[in-house]
């Protein structure tokens, strides 16, 4: 096309804005619906691409950072603290415990405390009617025409959490009272709220001896009591009591007991060449123990059976001021924000605990928030925050050679909640906070830590970040 | 009607606010400057101010008397970019809306009224760092990051008239500075040092950007061969205000002012010439750090249109041009300078005497940008869409 064949783009016959009487375009719509919804899904997919920002490793392109530690003391972050007891029961530990004369020391009361006595308390089931033999043809069958003719108890124990010296003397006892699995403890052989029945002697009742056996620690993880077979006959009377109590003689030993089963022995009609070891579970089980840790008059606690919680109201500060490291780098006061916790960490400073109850082995905490305070020692609690990860483990080394060594409690999302005054999620807070084992209970050991007057009160061990200038 | 669904899903999916320059300059200042401009402005090197035929224009407020039918314009920008810092190397990418225009003519008046959304600067970048703390008696390796996100637009309601038989036409406008910019700090301790307990510390600050702008504009057509434009616009300090929850005081930034000029020569009926300046002073602007501000101040550019196909209603124009552009705000100390070459196409798919009522225009640019140690490179497309009589 010439130049001149086309109008030129002048301005002399353009028309007026709006004016009525300038002629349409020839069908625009068609291909401006086309084109406009080619710009919109184009403009769609780029404006959905993703990003890259321009990234340059400068000093000068980045704010400056201050991290520095601080260590509270306990009169800055706690406004009271307190110690409950008797959460859960000890039938709720599974296996249990076996101890005689142990620890007899001086608490963390200054109390004399007598050795621990302990027994395990296991009521067994009825004996099967028919077992499963294969038969020399290769073939299961089911033989109904058994008899039991020996047995013994077999006892295996947790060769961590024991404490013995070396071979330990066991003994089985009877028990001919009524106890409940449940509520039974040394003194009571019942003790519910409606009903509690004593021992006629404490520890379980007299019983009558029926097995003996030694426990060698440095040959296994397990002994087998045997039984008269007179009564392991007599036993299989489905009305029998088949109670037994199992004690230590030897002096200076805790045991912790995994589990306790009858090892029962029968030779199959169907197999006379053979002789079958079948196992006859617990149908309950518990632990009695004497005497009771006494609570304690200064110190914090945690764990034991029934177990100790150490409830702490805290009073996390919102500015901070008198701390060299941070006000060196920072004008104090320095306002705090949950943003700036990047750890905080409850110091707590091991104290000796009754030797009775002194850690054998690692006893895992959790720190749980304690969601309506007004109800202690019976309020709710907030979710685990440790319980995830296994919670975070005193080890016994912190009491050996002595006490006095510093143990830290992971509570960063508890203060974070603390500054923010709600949870990550919006939930409400309480100030309180349960340190707890992470199940309870957890075992008959207790953690012993220094309190509020003593030389070395718990701290909180706060890591800060906070950013500066541009 | 389905032009007018058209406009309406092409406002709703382009938020201007989206838009980002991708550099560096200005780290310490607003950032670096967008140029707003449609398809056709940036395929011929024009600045934004005495293209013939303009429909909207940001430093223009006369620019829009020419529209005869309500009108809608939007423009889309894909960036790709790289950089030079010393011994450093990265590449960026992004895709921003630099415009969008509405001109509603009122014939009662003989004017039109249009409103436009417009980016003025942008600050998208990151930098890193690491390093070595004492904390807690232990040496611990930190590694943080800052993030910057946001920046600057203008919101601009305009009247232009034409005035002295259609021959001379004026405008004014007054817009606010809008916009919000997001800065995140975020440091990470190694956990081999300090324990695999510890939370990274993450800080996010948030600016609200507030202010006002006054322009007017007038342009002329003396020859039919001839368009000229010229404008002034007065710019009210702007206000970076802390959002809640975001510490420290706001800041108050001054904005000089700014003369701009342009022309278009018709050099036959299917082509035509134009260039364009503008003069902005930012060195006595007050706010910013020593030694942020560029004392350079005049932006250019220049570029031709060849209508290489041309039928009564419809016609393909081809373009060419360059820009040289003063961003305000330094890297270091060094002045910074931007110069842009551009290549475009348009499908002009209805027009009236040379007033176009339906549009699409393509750009793609080559440019760098300079300011000692920093050295930026990028390519950008632009594509613009107008829809008229809807």
């Amino acid at each position: 096309m010439a130049d001149s064949d086309m109008p030129a783009p002048g301005h002399s016959d353009m028309p007026a804005p709006g004016k009525p009487d300038m002629p349409a375009p020839a069908a625009p719509s068609a291909p401006l619906v086309v084109s406009g919804l080619a710009f919109a899904a184009s403009a769609f997919l780029l404006a959905t691409c993703q990003v890259e920002l321009p990234t340059a490793a400068r000093e000068e392109l980045v704010k400056s950072g201050v991290a520095v530690e601080v260590l509270v003391p306990f009169a800055e972050f706690v406004a009271s603290a307190s110690v409950f007891g008797g959460y859960g029961r000890a039938s709720g530990l599974g296996g249990g415990f076996i101890a005689h004369e142990f620890g007899s020391d001086v608490d963390e009361n200054g109390a004399e405390v007598p050795g621990l006595e302990a027994a395990t308390l296991v009521r067994f089931g009825r004996y099967p009617s028919s077992v499963s033999v294969v038969d020399t043809a290769g073939t299961n069958r089911l033989d109904t025409a058994i008899t039991f003719h020996a047995g013994g108890v077999l006892v295996r124990l947790d060769t961590v959490s024991s404490v013995a010296a070396g071979p330990v003397d066991l003994v089985a006892h009877l028990v001919t009272e009524e106890w409940d699995p449940v509520s039974a403890g040394w003194d009571y052989a019942v003790d519910t709220v409606d009903n509690r029945v004593a021992w006629s002697t404490p520890g379980g009742g007299p019983g009558d001896e029926i097995a003996v056996g030694v426990w060698d620690p440095a040959a296994g993880d397990s002994v087998e009591l045997m039984l008269d077979s007179a009564l392991v006959v007599a036993w299989a009377d489905s009305t029998a009591i088949r109670d037994v109590r199992i004690t230590a003689t030897t002096p200076g030993v805790r045991l912790r007991v995994s589990s306790v089963v009858v090892q029962l022995q029968t030779i199959p009609s169907i197999r006379p060449d053979t002789l079958l070891r079948i196992g006859l579970g617990a149908t309950g089980a518990t632990f009695i123990y004497d005497p009771l840790p006494s609570p304690p008059l200064g110190a914090l606690r945690v764990g034991g059976a029934p177990s100790w919680r150490t409830v702490l109201n805290l009073d996390i500060p919102r500015s901070l001021s008198g701390y060299p490291d941070l006000c060196r780098q920072l004008d104090c006061p320095v306002d705090l924000r949950a943003d700036h916790v990047s750890y905080a960490g409850l110091q707590l400073t091991t104290a000796p605990a009754a030797a009775a109850f002194a850690l054998s082995d690692s006893l895992a905490l959790d720190v749980r928030m304690v969601t309506a305070p007004r109800f202690l020692p019976k309020s709710p609690l907030g979710p685990s925050s440790l319980a995830v990860t296994g919670g975070a483990a005193v080890a016994p080394e912190l009491y050996r050679p002595e006490a006095g060594q510093v143990f830290e409690l992971p509570i960063t999302e508890h203060v974070r909640d603390q500054l923010r005054g709600e949870t990550a999620f919006g939930d409400p807070v309480s100030s309180t906070l349960a340190l707890m084992t992470v199940f309870e209970p957890l075992s008959i050991e207790y953690a012993s830590f220094a309190g509020r007057n003593s030389a070395t009160p718990p701290m909180l061990r706060l890591i800060l970040n906070f950013s500066r200038g541009n | 009607m389905r032009p007018l669904l058209i406009a309406a899903a092409l406002l709703s999916i382009v938020p201007p606010a989206r838009s980002a320059a991708q550099s560096f300059l200005g780290f310490r200042a607003l950032g670096a400057p967008v140029l707003a401009s449609d398809g056709r402005a940036v395929g011929t090197g024009n600045i934004g101010i005495g293209l013939r035929g303009l429909e909207f224009s940001v430093l223009d407020p006369s620019a829009s008397a020419r529209l005869t039918l309500p009108t809608v314009s939007a423009s889309m920008q894909p960036t790709w970019g790289s950089f030079e810092l010393e011994d450093e190397t990265g590449s960026s990418n992004t895709t921003r809306f630099p415009l969008i225009g509405i001109g509603f003519p009122l014939p009662e008046a003989r004017g039109v009224a249009t409103f436009t959304l417009a980016g003025f600067m942008e600050q998208r970048w990151t930098g890193e760092r690491s390093e070595l703390i004492d904390l807690a008696g232990e040496q611990v390796l930190v590694e943080d990051r800052f993030e910057t996100s946001g920046g600057t637009s203008v919101a601009r309601l305009g009247w232009a008239q034409r005035v002295f038989r259609q021959r001379l036409a004026v405008g004014v406008s007054v817009g606010a500075y809008v916009g919000r910019l997001e800065q995140s700090f975020d440091r990470t301790l190694d956990s081999l040092s300090i324990g695999d307990r510890i939370r990274p510390f993450s800080e996010l600050s948030e600016w609200r950007y507030s202010g006002y702008t006054l322009a007017a504009g007038i342009s002329a057509d003396p020859h039919d061969l001839i368009h000229l434009a010229a404008a002034v616009e007065w710019s009210g300090d702007i206000t970076e205000t802390p959002r809640p929850g975001t510490e420290g005081a706001a800041n108050t930034y001054s904005v000089p002012l700014r003369l701009s000029g342009g022309g278009t020569v018709q050099l036959t009926p299917r082509f035509q010439l134009n260039g364009s300046i503008a003069w902005q002073d930012w060195s006595g602007a007050t706010g910013f750090p020593d030694g942020a501000v560029s004392h350079l101040k005049f932006t250019y550019g220049a570029g031709l249109e060849w209508r290489a196909v041309q039928q009564e209603t419809r016609s393909v124009p081809i373009r060419f041009g360059y820009r040289r552009v003063v961003p305000p705000f330094r890297y270091h100390r060094y002045d910074p300078i931007e110069t842009v070459w551009s290549a475009g196409l348009g499908f002009n798919i209805v027009e009236f005497a040379a007033i176009r009522l339906g549009w699409i225009d393509l750009a793609a640019e080559y440019g760098t940008r300079d300011s000692h140690p920093l050295s930026e490179r990028f390519w950008r497309g632009t594509v613009s869409l107008g829809i008229s009589r809807f």
